[in-house]
């Protein structure tokens, strides 16, 4: 079908551009003497206006005389015109061969013409061949833009914009369910969560205030705790922040998985530790297992793991928290080559996803590991 | 299929523009008619192909076809529709297609108007226009093609920049366009003269309409690019000398030059290689200002150095067209005829003495803002040339313009009278000083504003001084009177009314040195004279609204205690793209503004407010539309078409009312 | 007047005009430039105190501090190095914590500098164009996307 369209285009402009050859050419209008003529008037007004003298328009008009002449002289050295049947045929020919060949030998090249289009609302009507999640999201996003008072729907997509890096519209999200659907400490605190996200792990005003209002509901709620004490830490409140985990930690239930990143955090703020912390439990039983081992054999199995998330990435490299474990780890078990190198791959890995380059980036930056 | 299409369409039109460039180019050599006919038809052809690949792509953002890579990341499913439709060219690749649409639509106007122009000339311009569609037709197809797919299709796109939605953007960029690119059918004009070597006072009458149609949509282009950057950025300001605003500066000066000395070459067949010279320029400069602006030099050298594709492509198009036109200049040059003679002080004198001032002003532009980039690519170092450059340049270059302008208008062609004229000129001499002395009186300090909007004035009334002097005199009636003006040319009614332009332009400009600018902190209830009106910030509060966060400071401006009107500047914050923005209020009185800026609340409850009144600012732009208007007065001039010069004949054998 | 004259005329009225435009050029040109300058590169090229210049890096995370009557300090960085950065007036839109910048002003001593402007005008990716070129240089700044 879309082969029939190009071949009617094609022929269409060949025709146009071939029909002239076909016809004979009346003689050029003579336009010599009739801008002569123009000329006269011109210099007859400009005296009459005075912008010209008498003298000078006497001049004028002699000039204009001699000029006619001097073209009409030329004119008739050039001599008449000429057209050839062999020239034509050569013009029509090379004409369809420029069509032809540059038009067809170009698309070919550059041309998709198996694709169809692909107008947005036809494919969101269009049945889930495969589970497109970006499709699904497109969908719900369409639904939000007609009923935006649809809590239920933000409080759906919010997580996922969150897990696609989607920070910023994470936000609004989560201010939206908030606004339609009444605050809770979760909510409150995936607000605050996806705004520092959104600031590059930076505990906004905006954000604090949100932890503030969760804890203001529910006083024990840990997430919130979390932050409240990432945001005295990056206010410059290293004690304060301190006492906030340690506190957090030592309430942490045996199988929480956090508890180690809390714990992470702790050490690196270089403070002496304090007593709560003394009774530090790995969470997970990854972690517990590893704990139980002697420390060359913890060891060796720390660098087990990170092997292994090596290899996946190797694999399959469009991972941006995977690359910003192994790099985190790598600097963690003091190989910063290691890191370097892991770093490199990463870029090359996330080459077209600028959003997931950039955060392992910052995160190398953070650690150091900028350039 | 459609978005196919549109691809093929394009595609196809190079092909048509590569037959354009070539046979008709063969037929004028050998003088066949038939092969120089095929020239306007598919100049025609052309141009339908490339609206076509223009609509499809057009399609493909208003029904969110995100298959297409340019749609991705130019567009978002819940822009308003004007956005979307803006979108097309609101981009690189979008904005190249549309350069090409408005030259394709060019040269088929030329095909299409251009049956009075003898075939020689007409093929041979056509077939380089041919050439230049040729060329950019490649360019996007090779570098910047819009019709790139992007498999599998994502979902959603990336929104347009908040800064960019805006109306005056819709429509700023095409008319910028109409005027770079209609300087292309001058230069094809000027290129087909030198080939076919035949250049005389004819051929400037035939070039005639086509700069002033490229004039008039550059000085429109350039005055609605000032009035956008005054009311969205929030500076007050209208012009910064910044490379993109002297990028399409440069051709404007250009072209006026080439307006004036076209004029004399039509008339007198005199300056003949210096306006084949000036065409060639300003068609140079219009490229040169798609390359600074295209090839991302400007953005960053550095940028252009490692990712050089498309800024080389359009260099080395730049150097084939500006190398090429001016070596066929140079082979042809010489060979041209010494046209009509003059004395130095005459209309013709007057206008060589304008084409000198504005090339060389031109010059300097194009030193402020090359030198910059040169010097970083030659030793790394990062300097900035701003205003003070321009305003110890440009401006003295400027002043002898406006003071010889007027005298140009009255002086005699071939030979002036000096003295004679400069006395005709006194009345607009006498209102120039009075009325620059009740200014300095009404507006006070600077002594500087008072004198330039004296010289405005003088401009202003020098430029109906000639049509004055022919229609009065000696106690005619009114009705003879109007006789007298209906019976004078258009053009010359053209030529004044562009020439007020430039000194309403002026006076707006002068009159900046007495606007008034008061930056406070302001809590509700408070209130501030700015010049000679009262502003009261009412309330600040907030207001939602679909994609931004808008804080609103409500105003009222009072006059001698009545409040005569409201504004409301507001900060609006984007959400999705954390990005503050401010909306100005702007509000006229009598050719003044009031203009209010307003930053975010401080804890205290106080707001930050910029507040200027600027008298007679809006004469800025005014003063251009009154210029582009003198320029379609000007085109409109039956009597200067060739062809209807017949019938001018015909008229002129019958006896005389 | 002969056709030489009236030539010569012309000739010397175009160089007259050229020459002022020269001579207008230099002196704009020897005056009226400022230089560009990152933080890294005053360290490194050591500019004397007193110099105009205009300074550009990225505004760091939490240094603003807003003073009376609208005025403002803030820490100018790059990779290597920082400087504080006095002024007063009223700020850009743009003007945030992370975000580049360009300030026009006076070095006052290596680490210090009095700016008298704040530069609004930013291009398509809100990042001035040295401040991008100088931190592209030092390898840190990524651009959101690739400019097409």
């Amino acid at each position: 079908m879309i082969w029939v369209v190009f071949a009617v285009l094609t022929g269409l402009a060949a025709i146009g551009v071939l029909w002239p050859l076909s016809r004979a050419r009346g003689a050029p209008l003579d336009g010599d003497t009739a801008f002569y003529r123009s000329e006269l008037t011109g210099i007859d007004t400009d005296l009459q206006r005075g912008l010209v003298s008498e003298s000078d328009a006497k001049a004028m008009r002699a000039e204009a005389a001699r000029r006619l002449m001097r073209t009409e002289g030329a004119r008739e050295e050039s001599g008449a015109t000429s057209g050839t049947t062999w020239r034509r045929r050569i013009a029509a020919l090379a004409s369809i061969v420029m069509i032809g060949g540059v038009s067809l030998g170009l698309y070919a090249r550059i041309g998709n013409p198996d694709v169809p289009d692909l107008p947005l609302e036809a494919r969101r009507q269009a049945p889930p061949e495969t589970p497109d999640l970006m499709m699904a999201i497109s969908r719900i996003e369409a639904h939000l833009a007609k009923n935006p008072d649809d809590g239920r729907g933000y409080e759906v997509i919010a997580p996922v914009y969150l897990r696609l890096g989607r920070y910023d519209d994470a936000a609004k999200a989560w201010a939206n369910v908030v606004r339609l659907l009444g605050a809770s400490p979760v909510r409150e605190t995936s607000l605050g969560e996806a705004l520092v996200f959104a600031a590059n792990g930076h505990v906004t005003p905006e954000a604090l205030a949100a932890f503030q209002r969760a804890l203001a509901l529910a006083p024990q709620f840990q997430q919130a705790r979390f932050y409240i004490g990432l945001a005295a830490a990056q206010a410059g409140d290293k004690t304060r922040a301190r006492d906030i985990w340690t506190k957090l930690v030592a309430e942490a239930p045996v199988d929480a998985e956090w508890a180690g990143v809390v714990r992470e955090r702790i050490r690196e703020l270089g403070l002496p530790e304090a007593e709560a912390s003394t009774d530090a439990r790995p969470s997970s039983e990854a972690g517990q297992a590893i704990a139980a081992l002697p420390d060359a054999d913890r060891d060796t199995a720390i660098r087990g793991m990170v092997a292994n998330l090596a290899a996946r990435l190797a694999q399959d490299g469009r991972d941006a928290n995977g690359w910003a474990m192994l790099i985190r780890a790598y600097m963690v078990l003091k190989q910063p080559d290691d890191a370097r190198a892991a770093l490199a791959q990463a870029r090359k890995a996330l080459a077209d996803d600028n959003e997931a380059r950039a955060r392992v980036e910052a995160m190398a930056s953070e650690l150091g590991l900028g350039g | 299929m459609i978005v196919e299409t549109g691809h093929y369409a394009l595609v196809l039109a190079l092909a048509l523009a590569l037959v354009q460039a070539t046979l008709p180019l063969w037929g004028s050599r050998k003088n066949d008619p038939a092969l120089m006919a095929m020239a306007p038809s598919a100049a025609i052809i052309q141009f339908i192909l490339v609206a076509i690949a223009f609509g499809a792509l057009t399609w493909a953002y208003l029904t969110s076809d995100f298959s297409l890579a340019n749609v991705v990341q130019n567009s978002h499913s819940q822009k308003p529709l004007i956005y979307k439709l803006s979108g097309v060219w609101g981009n690189h690749e979008g904005s190249m297609l549309l350069w090409v649409l408005i030259l394709a639509f060019f040269g088929a106007l030329v095909a299409v108007g251009g049956r009075r122009t003898p075939q020689n000339l007409l093929a041979t311009t056509l077939a380089v226009q041919g050439w230049i569609s040729g060329a950019f037709l490649l360019f996007i197809l090779l570098t910047s093609n819009p019709f790139a797919r992007m498999l599998p299709p994502p979902a959603e796109g990336n929104d347009l920049n908040p800064i960019l939605q805006d109306p005056g953007l819709a429509i700023h960029p095409p008319l910028l366009y109409l005027g770079y690119v209609g300087f292309s059918i001058t230069f094809s004009f000027a290129a087909a003269a030198l080939i076919n070597g035949r250049i005389d006072a004819q051929w400037a009458r035939y070039v005639r309409p086509w700069t002033l149609i490229a004039w008039i949509f550059l000085t429109l282009g350039i005055a609605m690019g000032s009035y956008w950057a005054y009311y969205t950025l929030g500076w007050g300001g209208f012009w910064f000398w910044d490379p993109v605003e002297n990028a399409s500066l440069m051709p404007w000066l250009a072209g006026t030059a080439l307006l004036h000395s076209a004029t004399v070459m039509e008339k007198r067949d005199a300056l003949k290689i210096w306006t084949i010279f000036l065409a060639i320029l300003a068609f140079s400069l219009s490229l040169l200002g798609t390359f600074l602006v295209r090839s991302g030099v400007l953005t960053s050298v550095h940028a252009f150095a490692t990712d050089p594709q498309r800024g080389v492509f359009i260099l080395a198009i730049l150097v084939f067209f500006i190398g090429g036109s001016l070596a066929l200049f140079a082979l042809r040059g010489p060979l041209l005829k010494a046209g009509g003679i003059f004395a130095p002080v005459s209309r013709e004198g007057a206008l060589v003495l304008n084409n000198l001032l504005l090339t060389t002003s031109c010059a300097t532009v194009f030193v402020g803002t090359l030198y910059p980039l040169a010097l970083e690519a030659l030793t790394g170092d990062k300097i900035s040339v701003g205003p003070p450059f321009f305003n110890y340049t440009f401006v003295p270059l400027f002043v002898p313009i406006f003071l010889a302008m007027p005298l140009g208008q009255v002086l005699a062609w071939k030979r002036g009278d000096l003295l004679g004229a400069a006395q005709r000129l006194v009345v607009a001499l006498i209102v120039a000083i009075c009325g620059g002395l009740i200014l300095a009186a009404m507006q006070g300090e600077p002594v500087i504003s008072a004198v330039f909007a004296g010289l405005s004035l003088f401009v202003i009334v020098g430029a109906f001084v000639e049509i004055w002097g022919r229609i009065s005199g000696g106690g005619l009636s009114p009705s003879v009177m109007f006789a007298r003006a209906t019976g004078l040319p258009w053009s010359a009614w053209g030529t004044a009314i562009a020439h007020a332009g430039v000194g309403v332009s002026l006076l707006g400009l002068a009159a900046t040195g007495w606007g008034v600018e008061k930056i406070l902190a302001m809590r509700p209830g408070d209130h501030v004279a700015v010049g000679p009106y009262e502003v009261t910030l009412d309330k600040v509060e907030p207001r939602p609204g679909p994609n931004y966060d808008e804080t609103v400071a409500h105003m009222t401006i009072r006059s001698g205690g009545n409040a005569i009107s409201t504004i409301e500047p507001s900060r609006k914050f984007y959400r999705a793209r954390q990005m503050t923005t401010t909306d100005a209020g702007l509000r006229t009185f009598s050719l003044g503004q009031i203009y209010a800026v307003v930053t975010e609340q401080n804890s205290n409850g106080e707001i930050d407010v910029r507040l200027y009144w600027k008298p007679y600012v809006a004469l800025i732009w005014i003063g251009a539309i009154i210029m582009a208007l003198g320029g379609a007065i000007s085109l409109a001039d039956r009597r200067l078409r060739v062809g209807v010069a017949r019938r001018a004949r015909q008229a002129a054998m019958q006896p005389a009312e | 007047m002969t056709r030489k004259q009236r030539r010569l005329i012309l000739i010397g009225s175009a160089l007259g005009v050229l020459f002022v435009a020269a001579g207008l050029t230099m002196f704009a040109l020897r005056d009226n430039i400022v230089f560009f300058y990152s933080p890294a590169e005053i360290a490194s090229k050591a500019p004397a105190p007193g110099t105009r210049m205009r300074l550009g890096g990225l505004i760091k995370q939490g240094s603003i501090v807003r003073g009376e009557n609208r005025s403002v300090t803030f820490v100018v960085a790059d990779a290597e190095r920082e400087i504080s950065v006095s002024y007063t007036g009223l700020l850009p839109d743009l003007f945030r914590e992370g975000q580049g910048v360009v300030a026009e002003g006076v070095l006052v001593s290596p680490t210090s500098f009095r700016a008298d402007s704040v530069l609004a005008k930013h291009d398509e990716n809100y990042m001035p164009r040295e401040v991008a070129d100088a931190l592209k240089k030092q390898g840190h700044w990524q651009p959101n996307e690739p400019k097409k």
